[in-house]
């Protein structure tokens, strides 16, 4: 499985320093919280909030922990707040709190300001297969409890449990939620707050591509993701991009085609193999690291004349693409295009963890030891790019080379101008 | 206008087109192709190549490209970094490149132009943001959010006000906005269970077509009359995701959609037809990404994943109304038939008009024709199986009437009750074992002959035989055809010979003619041959028609021979003679049956044709036929045994040696309906076909096996009298024996379980009468004792339903809830 390290032995130096520097958040393999820019408390929440025996527990143990949905049926309900700090095996970097469907907002013990602060995005389950008149009442209550604690919070309703229902049904009961909720918050004159609202099953990949969406709005940097996956596509003559989390399987970005919900299924589908297979046979009897790593490949030819091409981007997420059999032919330029695009995603991030190390220097500055972290991670960010600095001269070469030596019409990213978009963005 | 189906490819796919005011130039974008091609009468022209310059970058790559409505040279797309880019052809320069709007933030997936205000461009992006920009200002000025997801097509309205236009958006919600009013949508709806990627107003009417992922096109009413909610009034399902969609000009009720993924053909639909496309156009390989109409309702264009800019006209579009099956049918696992087929339109005053918009001629094509058809149901009617044999074991008749009669009877029993497989079974026995012969010969005794001759137009394993029989049967005038026919085949004629001999008396004097053909014998003649000689040896006296003469001719060596009077038929054929008329002579005044059997024994070892083996398997013998009318047939025979030499009786009951043995056939139907657990059908089979079952091949311990199945079912079901008639009908021992035995009841004593020999009462061991107690009036019951069966309390049977009348418990006190039937 692991990608043929002949071509890019020029790019051995940065690919190398991946795990180290790289990370939404800077993420720290030994899990020494303190010494990462966002401890615990500072990481963006997940809230999974609903009724009782509407599903969240189910959600949370099928999409992070990849337990086969069937096996749901055996899980104990919830007692109290279960926080699952899921960082340390996903490029998701947030803590999905799931809440037991009987808390009681008005229990003094109930801290709305710890729970809402740091929260970035509140799913409300709402079962569709049960009556909902109840979850819809709770759900004004919990949004607007929410809205009044932390204004900036994100509103999705997941209209659970919906693969038993016929399709037209599976519509009215979504129409019916929609218009209800809507219309309790504008009666109680909250227009301001907006909720999205999915349709979601544990029994197909629908939960999936919802918290896909729900991810997707946490990352501030989705914009500069999506443009990158564009420019690779419309270079290498990929038909459809996806950017995984390799764990979850949830993607983190993808290109401005239209989702095709088969292809997302093919493509989760490849992960489970690659995972399986490097589980299987990639294992190292010393290495504690996982099976997966970034030099992870893998490439499925499909009968129908379409290819599946996997790379990995770093630990915990993959690039899966679509593309025709035809256009495969000139592999390197993909292959070398994909590099680019790793690199920029390298970059893209850099830029972030930098802005949270200046963040985080300056509000707590008297904090030495977080200090002397972010010196470390910045000394170590700007050795990376002045790597990256000297790279671009070698890129410019290259593009003009295999133009002329492949005779290809299709163009090499420029690094230069992802950088500057990402840096702009 | 071009007026036929033409084609260009380019360098790479197009994600959109769009076509100018006046219909006569495209633009194509997507990728890494951006150009105009002016349309001609023979093919497309490429008349500007957008995508040149140094730095070609992300503004190039478009996801959607719009022309303006009313200036020419004006073009806007939409670029996947979030550019909204202007472009004027006009431009004297190499890049056409005019204007960049960097106002989005991610991939713009939409442009669309106002109809009227030619300056107003909106557009829809991924961050879930609208902006209208002013073209002549350069900037946004207004921007919507819609605070859903990323929105996939915009549109203005073209009806009722200037400033309203739709957005859809990736979670299935329809928003109607005014351009004034930025704050706020004036109306959302949820359309789709999955994202929404297109819509289009229709041209005249205000409606809104829906494009979705969940494989639906559906048609809104957003004004929605009355309520003020918008109404779902059409809904069209697809077999994949839909990617774009676009009303169909000057056709209200027609609309073009192309696929997301899979389907690569391009499908207009007449809504009030949601599940046939009216017209599909398949000259993509891969799926259309767009689509426009040359504002006239034959002609559009498209492009496509696989690279090709195609403009399509209507004629050359497939029908798949027309190829689809009108009829229906379905079956249930009750065994109940829908069955649906369109109305014949026959019946309809103006059928001729109608027919003509089925046949599509081209001018009528374009008429919605309203396809009716009508669904029949079937329901078996609610019969069980248990039913079905309570109900046949009643109305069956196993004796006292003609095979026939009885099969016929039975056939119409389980034909009633929808048992459709068994009533054939009924009927093919009956066809079997039953001469359908006209005439006199159906009331005749069913001899061998005549079960033969059926036999023989069942079976079509020898074809002259067949021939032969048919005509047997189907003629008055036996003789003369069979005189005709007989030189066919040598087998033929014996049949015709049979078949006489079995009829009427009548046929005996016919019987004269034939005698010629049999004279033609050759070696390999079979048996029945030389009996025809002897038989008609005879009567050949009397009779010699002109047909005769003809064979007479044909086969002219043997006559000699055979005016020998059959003694006289040479080598063997004359010695068979000979020998048969011994035979019937010894033969003749006893019964037939036993004569043929005779026949058998003696001809086997004089004569050494191989036939003869057939003859001993010959199923059915004659005496079988309990028939009162054979007595005077014999009668007949015997006359002419008297004045003739013997041998006619004989040759009767040696007829058939050919003939299909069809007892396996009918001994295998039966052990199939018996291996289904229908063992009424094989018992009954077995009662009716009487003494014939002897053909059949099944032992006796088989059929014994199903007699007793049947008498128990029958037992269960409570149908004594059936079951003691099928006792009393059968003919095996073991079943027979049953009406013998004993139908007592013994009982035994309550408390030791000893049997009470004596007397019901009063038990010889414990020498009380406890167990017998009434439990109401607490005497000993002497006489009939009525008990549960549940708590084994009892008493007097007057007693015992008095006591029922008024309550439930047991009368004895044990508190059981008795239940007696």
């Amino acid at each position: 499985m692991s990608y043929e390290q002949d071509e890019e032995d020029q790019y051995a130096q940065y690919v190398g320093s991946f795990p180290k520097e790289f990370g939404y958040g800077a993420f720290d393999g030994e899990g020494e919280g303190l010494t990462g820019p966002l401890t615990g408390e500072q990481k963006p929440r997940i809230l999974l909030m609903g009724l009782r025996r509407s599903g969240k527990s189910s959600i949370q143990k099928v999409v992070f922990h990849k337990m086969s949905p069937n096996e749901t049926l055996f899980l104990e309900s919830t007692n109290k707040i279960i926080k699952d700090d899921i960082s340390n095996s996903s490029f998701v970097q947030f803590q999905i709190w799931d809440f037991p469907g009987q808390i009681d907002f008005f229990d003094p013990t109930f801290d709305s300001d710890m729970i809402f602060g740091g929260c970035g995005a509140l799913v409300f389950v709402i079962d569709a297969q049960d009556e909902y008149n109840d979850a819809l009442n709770r759900l004004h209550q919990t949004v607007t409890k929410a809205h009044k604690v932390n204004p900036s919070i994100r509103f999705e309703v997941f209209i659970h449990k919906v693969d038993g229902l016929s399709d037209d049904y599976k519509m009215e009961t979504q129409r019916d939620i929609h218009q209800r909720a809507n219309d309790d918050l504008l009666e109680s004159g909250q227009e301001q707050i907006h909720l999205s609202f999915h349709l979601t099953s544990i029994y197909d990949h629908s939960i999936f591509e919802a918290f896909s969406k729900v991810v997707q709005k946490l990352i501030p940097q989705l914009p500069t993701l999506e443009n990158l996956l564009n420019i690779l596509i419309s270079n290498s003559a990929i038909e459809k991009a996806f950017l995984f989390d390799v764990v979850s399987k949830i993607y983190i970005a993808t290109d401005f085609s239209p989702v095709d919900m088969q292809s997302y299924e093919l493509c989760c589908d490849m992960i489970d193999v690659v995972i399986d297979v490097s589980c299987i046979y990639g294992l190292h009897e010393d290495a504690e690291a996982a099976a997966f790593d970034s030099q992870s490949s893998s490439l499925i030819k499909l009968n129908n004349g379409t290819i599946l091409y996997l790379r990995e981007v770093n630990k915990f997420l993959a690039l899966v693409c679509i593309l025709r059999e035809s256009n495969f032919d000139r592999q390197g330029v993909i292959d070398y295009n994909f590099l680019c695009f790793r690199e920029a995603i390298q970059q893209v991030f850099e830029l972030r963890s930098k802005n949270q190390i200046a963040n985080n220097t300056s509000s707590q500055g008297n904090n030495s030891a977080v200090g002397e972290s972010g010196q470390n991670t910045s000394t170590g960010t700007s050795g990376t790019s002045n790597g990256l600095s000297s790279n671009p001269t070698a890129m410019d070469n290259s593009p003009s080379n295999t133009n002329e030596s492949l005779k290809q019409t299709s163009s090499v990213i420029y690094p230069v101008s992802v950088t500057d978009s990402a840096v702009a963005s | 206008m071009a007026q036929k189906t033409m084609c260009v490819s380019q360098e790479g796919p197009a994600n959109a087109l769009a076509l100018n005011r006046e219909n006569n130039q495209v633009v194509i974008a997507g990728r890494n192709v951006f150009k105009v091609f002016s349309i001609e009468e023979e093919g497309f022209s490429e008349s500007c190549n957008l995508r040149v310059g140094k730095n070609l970058n992300l503004n190039f790559s478009c996801n959607d490209v719009a022309w303006n409505t009313l200036e020419d040279s004006t073009l806007a797309t939409a670029a996947t970094n979030g550019a909204v880019v202007l472009w004027n052809l006009g431009k004297p320069s190499r890049s056409k490149q005019q204007h960049v709007f960097m106002d989005h933030k991610r991939t713009v997936n939409k442009v669309s132009f106002h109809p009227t205000e030619a300056h107003w461009l909106i557009s829809g992006s991924q961050d879930g943001t609208m902006k209208c920009f002013d073209i002549r200002m350069r900037e946004a000025t207004r921007t919507f959010m819609s605070n859903t997801e990323s929105i996939r097509d915009v549109q203005f309205s073209p009806h009722n006000s200037l400033t309203a236009f739709a957005a859809v958006s990736e979670n299935g919600n329809v928003q109607l906005w005014d351009v004034r009013r930025p704050d706020k949508c004036t109306h959302q709806y949820t359309a789709h269970s999955g994202p929404v990627f297109a819509c289009d107003w229709h041209p005249e009417c205000n409606w809104l077509a829906t494009a979705s992922r969940d494989k639906t096109i559906k048609v809104w009413d957003p004004s929605g009359g009355s309520s003020g909610k918008p109404v779902l009034e059409y809904t069209i399902s697809t077999i994949a995701s839909v990617g774009r969609i676009k009303w169909r000009p000057q056709r209200k009720h027609h609309i073009a959609s192309c696929a997301l993924v899979v389907d690569s053909s391009i499908n207009v639909w007449d809504i009030r037809r949601p599940y046939i496309p009216f017209a599909s156009f398949k000259e993509h390989k891969d799926v259309a990404t767009g689509l426009a109409w040359r504002g006239d309702p034959q002609v559009f264009l498209s492009v496509s994943r696989d690279c090709t800019l195609v403009h399509h006209v209507f004629k050359d579009a497939t029908r798949p109304a027309d190829q689809a099956n009108p009829q229906g049918i379905s079956l249930n696992p009750a065994g109940d038939v829908a069955f649906a087929s369109r109305i014949s339109t026959n019946n309809v005053p103006f059928s001729a008009k109608l027919q003509g918009y089925l046949r599509k001629s081209h001018l009528t094509s374009e008429q919605f024709c309203q396809a009716t058809s009508s669904m029949h149901l079937y329901s078996v009617k609610a019969i069980r199986e248990t039913r079905c044999f309570v109900e046949s074991a009643r109305r069956y008749i196993l004796n006292g009437r003609p095979l026939a009669e009885m099969c016929d009877h039975n056939a119409g029993v389980a034909k009633d009750l929808g048992r459709h497989q068994v009533s054939l079974v009924w009927s093919i026995i009956k066809t079997l074992y039953w001469s359908s012969r006209g005439g006199p010969g159906d009331t005749n005794p069913p001899s061998t002959a005549a079960v033969s001759g059926s036999l023989r137009e069942e079976n079509s394993a020898s074809n002259e035989i067949t021939t032969v029989g048919t005509v047997v049967s189907a003629a008055g005038c036996e003789t003369e055809q069979r005189s005709v026919r007989s030189g066919g085949g040598v087998l033929g004629v014996s049949t015709a010979t049979n078949g006489d001999v079995s009829g009427t008396g009548g046929t005996v004097d016919g019987g004269g003619e034939p005698f010629p053909t049999e004279e033609e014998p050759e070696i390999d003649e079979t048996t029945e041959i030389f009996q025809n000689g002897v038989h008609f040896g005879l009567p050949s006296f009397s009779k010699a028609p002109m047909t005769q003469g003809d064979f007479f001719f044909g086969d002219g060596e043997m006559d000699p021979l055979d005016m020998d009077t059959g003694l006289g038929v040479g080598n063997t054929v004359g010695v068979g003679g000979g020998l048969l008329s011994g035979v019937g002579v010894i033969n003749g005044g006893s019964q037939v049956g036993p004569g043929g059997g005779a026949a058998d024994e003696w001809m086997l070892p004089s004569e050494a044709f191989p036939l003869r083996h057939e003859i001993l398997d010959r199923s059915p013998p004659p005496e079988t036929f309990p028939n009162h009318l054979e007595p005077s047939e014999q009668e007949t025979q015997a006359v002419a045994v008297e004045e003739q030499p013997a041998p006619l009786l004989n040759v009767s009951a040696l007829t058939a040696p050919l003939m299909w043995d069809c007892g396996n056939v009918v001994a295998d139907a039966l052990r199939h309906h018996a291996s289904l657990g229908d063992v009424q059908m094989a018992a009954s089979a077995l009662l009716v076909l009487g003494e014939k079952r002897r053909g059949l091949n099944i032992d006796e311990a088989t059929q014994e096996h199903w007699m007793l199945g049947y008498i128990d079912v029958l037992g269960r079901h409570e149908l004594y009298n059936v079951a003691s008639q099928v006792i009393q009908l059968s003919w095996l021992p073991n079943v027979n024996q049953l009406s013998q035995q004993s139908t007592t009841y013994y009982t035994c004593c309550g408390n030791c379980e000893k049997p009470l020999l004596r007397t019901g009462w009063l038990c010889d061991r414990c020498h009380s009468s406890e167990s017998s107690l009434c439990g109401v009036c607490h005497q000993v019951v002497k006489g009939l004792y009525a008990w549960c069966q549940g708590c084994a309390h009892g008493g007097h049977i007057h007693h015992i339903q008095q006591w029922l009348t008024t309550n439930k418990h047991c009368p004895s006190g044990c508190g059981h809830l008795c239940e007696y039937n």
